[in-house]
């Protein structure tokens, strides 16, 4: 009898994750979640030596800058870029090492093998976002007039799980665009460094055709509201509820992965010799 | 009805015609598809196992048709041209992990997969990562994913490309003894010789279109009057080259690298004689044998000339 597309999908991560984790990318990609890091340790090393200036805030500053960095650096640049990184990479690895014909000829639906590499996806960046998180936090928070870490806690795992969300999202969105397109990687990266930054700063509907705009609301913290920056960040700032993003995203999530299925079941891929 | 019906059967990769209206039915038991390189093997290959939709007309395998069919690979094994694997993983690890994709549970695959190792001789480095395997091993461990779930009929696409002699002789050994266990096989090469050791069914395919269906023999007469090019990696190419030119059938022969290529009249013979002096080690390691399809491209021209 065939095996349900779960539990293909289930094989089909057994078998990618390793190769996802130990590849190339990875360490590429590991480098670049590694940068927030090596930021939290230069500032730690700076408030040490007596190098950084402490803001007089109603806030304390560590908590401030932790906050800055979730928004600017993991959100706005980190997450989609693993999205496309990853995502777009699903069926174009398989293709351009041409493996994919060992699970085309297998008794099982082509859609699990795209469901069970996001899976190993979705651990995979996993595995290397939220630890990054996780050490900033520890680092950063106490910055400045060192705020209460157990207080912020809750915080940081409103964090980890919008960042999961984050991933959750591009993932789909790329997986599809790597199962439909023959240059995904070029198309994921427009998509997510030029057309979301792009919609978000426009006026109207636009910004709804984002992963972004969805992913804002659930951001916990407040940004600075007065200066240049203040000024800037505020741009970006025009959020839906908390239950129009949740469901956004997991519309997102749905069609992303159904696209992606039907496309990978109805499409010829046809290796080079 | 045969293991595999076409009728009609044309695949186009945008203006380039890769299979142009192929109908036939191949028989159970062993068939060779023989052709020069780039005359419509793989494609048909890759249309029998469903990875290519037919742009026009239609196929079926063992009854039913393939695009689209995916309950029927329980029933087909495909071994590849490509050398593609994942690399580090072992022998052993990959062969089990693609045999739960049928379905089967864990102990169950790995017993499986052990079988299909040891059906292919390589019990002793089913441990090993598949990176570290030469060229023989690695296209032996894509034959036991074929074989790992017991198909009924198994596509094997240029099995024997790269191999040793021994070990080629050694894989054509196997091939003939699936086949008499009741398998049917598909097995495409571009070297008659090779088809002619396991088969005497064969299809003849040049520019997408089947020239010939049945006997080899009268085809391996044609193909004799050919000189026929054999590329020879191995370890002491000098002394290689002294021996063969003792030999009555060499016509002519040159030094490429670490690779010494020949020229022969009588290639069967040649085979023989090139599979005993690897065996008996006496002129050092004869690490692979390959044959370009000049000569049988040559045979080709003619059977198509009008």
């Amino acid at each position: 009898m065939q095996p349900s597309l779960w539990s293909s999908a289930v094989r089909i991560f057994d078998l990618s994750l390793g190769q996802m984790l130990w590849s190339r990318r990875s360490v590429f990609l590991g480098l670049v979640v590694g940068g927030p890091v090596v930021l939290a340790v230069a500032l730690r090393l700076a408030e040490a030596s007596g190098l950084l200036f402490t803001l007089d805030r109603p806030r304390p500053a560590g908590a401030m800058l932790y906050g800055m960095m979730i928004w600017l650096i993991y959100v706005r640049f980190i997450v989609p870029v693993l999205g496309v990184f990853y995502g777009t990479s699903l069926i174009a690895d398989e293709i351009e090492d041409r493996t994919l014909t060992y699970l085309f000829t297998r008794p099982i639906q082509r859609a699990a093998v795209i469901v069970g590499k996001y899976l190993a996806y979705l651990v995979c960046t996993g595995l290397l976002l939220l630890p990054s998180v996780v050490i900033v936090f520890f680092l950063v928070v106490p910055l400045g007039r060192g705020a209460a870490i157990a207080g912020l806690f809750p915080a940081l795992l409103t964090d980890l799980g919008m960042l999961g969300l984050g991933l959750a999202a591009y993932g789909a969105v790329f997986a599809f665009v790597g199962a439909r397109l023959k240059r995904p990687l070029l198309v994921g990266l427009l998509f997510a460094l030029g057309w979301e930054p792009a919609a978000l700063l426009a006026p109207g509907y636009l910004k709804r055709l984002t992963v972004a705009y969805y992913l804002q609301a659930l951001i916990a913290h407040e940004m600075p509201q007065d200066g240049l920056r203040g000024a800037f960040l505020q741009a970006f700032r025009e959020v839906p509820s908390l239950g129009t993003s949740l469901v956004g995203l997991a519309v997102i999530v749905g069609v992303g992965l159904w696209l992606a299925g039907r496309t990978v079941e109805r499409r010829e891929y046809v290796l080079e010799q | 009805m045969g293991i595999v019906d076409a009728h009609h059967l044309s695949k186009w990769y945008g203006q380039v015609i890769g299979l142009n209206d192929v109908t036939l039915s191949v028989p159970p038991g062993i068939t060779g598809l023989l052709g020069p390189n780039g005359a419509g093997k793989s494609t048909f290959m890759k249309l029998m196992t469903g990875q290519l939709k037919p742009s026009q007309g239609a196929i079926t395998v063992l009854g039913e048709p393939i695009w689209g069919n995916p309950a029927l690979y329980f029933r087909i094994g495909f071994c590849p041209e490509q050398d593609a694997f994942y690399e580090r993983m072992t022998g052993l690890e990959w062969v089990t992990a693609l045999v739960r994709l049928n379905g089967v549970d864990e102990a169950e695959a790995d017993r499986l997969a052990r079988g299909a190792l040891d059906l292919v001789e390589l019990t002793a480095v089913g441990d090993k990562k598949i990176g570290a395997y030469s060229k023989g091993m690695r296209q032996r461990v894509k034959m036991a994913q074929a074989l790992v779930h017991d198909p009924e009929l198994v596509v094997l696409d240029e099995p024997l490309s790269g191999m040793d002699p021994l070990v080629r002789r050694k894989t054509i050994r196997m091939i003939k003894e699936w086949g008499r266990q009741g398998k049917s096989i598909i097995v495409s090469s571009h070297i008659l010789h090779e088809i002619e050791a396991m088969t005497a069914n064969i299809l003849l395919i040049s520019q997408g279109r089947i020239l010939a269906e049945g006997d080899v023999h009268q085809i391996r007469e044609l193909i004799d009057e050919h000189p026929h090019t054999v590329h020879i990696r191995a370890e002491r190419t000098r002394a290689l080259a002294r021996e063969f030119l003792a030999y009555d059938d060499v016509l002519s022969l040159k030094f490429e690298d670490d690779a010494v290529v020949v020229e022969t009249g009588r290639p069967d013979v040649f085979y023989a004689r090139l599979t005993e002096l690897a065996a008996s080690g006496e002129l050092g390691v004869i690490h692979e044998v390959t044959s370009p399809d000049d000569n049988l491209q040559a045979v080709f021209r003619y059977l198509v000339k009008p």
